[in-house]
């Protein structure tokens, strides 16, 4: 909030600390991915590969922990009570894709969307908590915790670096991600689970396995396919929803003021997007009721 | 919406006695050996008394959706996968053209499939019978951070109030002449009619939940009063302080020796 707190200012803990936990954080997921593809071949056909997996699911567990547990004290209370909301837009807007049979799952709108309004450790830290919460529905995405995390991260740093001041590079910005995101999930489906969870990337899988590819090099090929469309999809959609936002709800982020994340800080240009995207929605509107 | 009920139900007085902790403390020690184990006969029996403690437990009703929405889409996909396209198969069952049904490949998909229903099965039964409010009050008095336990029973209960929500704002855009048809285009803006209205609200209602929540020293540390009484009891403590070695061990074991 943009009003200082009433109460008492509470002990935090040493920045050196935290920063310490992030580091070791990153440095596990990413040893765990160099140490899971510099070891594959072996072990995928020589049995059921379970040495792999539980590496997989420690290292990249313990890493979505540990960066859980440096960034959340950090954070906020206004940032911390959308970390919910985020959470519940990830799986309410992703079943709403899934009722309509649009091709993709769209499953990081909430991380995305905290990311661009908080920051990349509020991201990071969505999507590590998304994973572990929406686990206790499905607990087959526990495993995909720090891929989940690497997005939200990447999503903020994006916007920190201004890549949401244009329209045209949101896409882009999603395009990237889903290339870095897709990689580092890929061993962990192809260790954890020997496969996707989908039947749709499964054909995909399949259709790389027999030109004779090992299951990581194929599973690293669908996410290669699928991945980076859906999170350029998934940026261009929060763009819409933030340029969306009224000017009051999205200034009353620290992160958005500070580095000028989204275009058109000044009242005129404010004004002229608000009323374009206006436009947009009135044309929508009457182009949907025409069609139906 | 199965997801939904989770966090809110009530539990059959008998389990009022069990600590989360304790549960969830079983269901991660059996998720990680069945999977360190990696037999089908250590899986089947995991699965069989997931189910039994499930309807014993009367959560089967809850348990058995969710794990079939979770486990049936990756059983199809898995048996697809390494049925048909196994390179590294040499025992050929059937053959058209590139696709290959092998022994081998088919072996690895049922164990696949077999440890993950082993593993789903142990941590829904344990998600699906947990109290959220125990679970927190639990983990708050370990030295969880409060804001964790905020995080994870406000998402819980979020969750039933924003899908009302979505399901009111389609009522309404409906209502206003929204017809969703199959064109691509008339989708995409169904889809942003009704989901700018939604973040908007929901974005708003956050901003006043901070400032109550932070004028009630949500931000504050320092240690916390619990009204809640989580039960425990010396057994308990000893039985997690057990499983969780035990997991650590067949962790560590299968590690040491992946040949084994």
């Amino acid at each position: 909030m943009s009003s200082p707190s009433l109460t008492l200012p509470s002990q935090e803990r040493p920045a050196a600390r935290r920063r310490l936990l992030e580091i070791l954080g990153a440095l596990a997921i990413a040893a765990t991915y160099v140490y899971l593809v510099l070891n594959q071949p072996a072990d995928i056909t020589g049995g059921p590969g379970s040495a792999s997996a539980l590496i997989a699911l420690t290292g990249f567990l313990a890493g979505a922990v540990l960066l859980i547990v440096a960034v959340l004290p950090t954070l906020p209370a206004s940032t911390l009570v959308l970390i919910p909301v985020a959470l519940v837009l990830n799986i309410v807007l992703g079943q709403f894709v899934g009722s309509t049979l649009v091709p993709f799952y769209l499953d990081a709108i909430g991380t995305v969307l905290i990311a661009v309004l908080a920051g990349p450790a509020a991201g990071a830290a969505t999507g590590a908590l998304g994973s572990i919460v929406w686990s206790f529905f499905n607990p087959t995405v526990l495993p995909f915790a720090a891929g989940a995390a690497l997005i939200g991260c990447l999503a903020g740093l994006a916007a920190r670096y201004g890549l949401f001041r244009r329209f045209y590079l949101a896409p882009v910005a999603g395009f990237v991600t889903g290339i870095i995101a897709g990689v580092v999930s890929a061993p962990v489906a192809a260790f954890v689970y020997g496969g996707t969870s989908g039947v749709a990337t499964g054909a995909i899988v399949s259709a790389f396995r027999a030109m004779g590819d090992t299951l990581l090099a194929a599973i690293t090929k669908q996410a290669l396919i699928s991945d980076p469309m859906d999170k350029a999809i998934v940026f261009t959609i929060v763009a819409i929803l933030v340029y969306a936002l009224p000017r009051r709800a999205r200034q009353q982020f620290p992160f958005i003021r500070r580095y000028r994340v989204l275009a058109g800080n000044g009242k005129a240009a404010d004004t002229q997007a608000g009323a374009a995207v206006e436009d947009t929605a009135q044309g929508t509107a009457h182009g949907s009721a025409r069609n139906g | 919406m199965t997801a939904s009920s989770a966090g809110r139900t009530g539990q059959p007085a008998r389990r009022e006695r069990l600590n989360p902790l304790t549960s969830l403390a079983a269901a991660a020690a059996t998720a990680a050996i069945t999977t360190a184990a990696g037999s089908w006969q250590l899986s089947l029996t995991v699965i069989a008394a997931c189910l039994g403690l499930s309807v014993a437990g009367g959560t089967s009703r809850r348990v058995l959706p969710a794990a079939a929405a979770v486990l049936v889409p990756f059983a199809l996909s898995l048996l697809v996968l390494h049925g048909l396209f196994f390179p590294e198969g040499r025992t050929v069952l059937a053959e058209w053209g590139p696709a290959r049904i092998t022994a081998e490949g088919l072996h690895f998909a049922g164990q696949r499939i077999l440890q993950l229903a082993a593993v789903v099965l142990a941590l829904l039964l344990f998600s699906f019978s947990v109290s959220v409010p125990d679970l927190v009050a639990a983990l708050s008095a370990r030295g969880v951070q409060g804001r964790f336990a905020f995080v994870l029973a406000s998402t819980l209960t979020l969750l039933p109030a924003i899908a009302g929500r979505a399901r009111r704002i389609r009522q309404a855009q409906e209502s206003r002449g929204l017809v969703i048809s199959r064109n691509l285009v008339s989708r995409v803006g169904a889809f942003r009619l009704q989901a700018v209205p939604l973040v908007l609200s929901l974005i708003e209602d956050a901003g006043t939940r901070a400032a109550a929540l932070e004028a009630r020293g949500l931000g504050n540390s320092g240690p916390r009063t619990s009204y809640r009484e989580v039960p425990d009891s010396g057994q308990q403590r000893t039985a997690r302080a057990v499983l969780v070695l035990a997991a650590l061990a067949a962790v560590v074991l299968r590690v040491v020796q992946p040949g084994a």
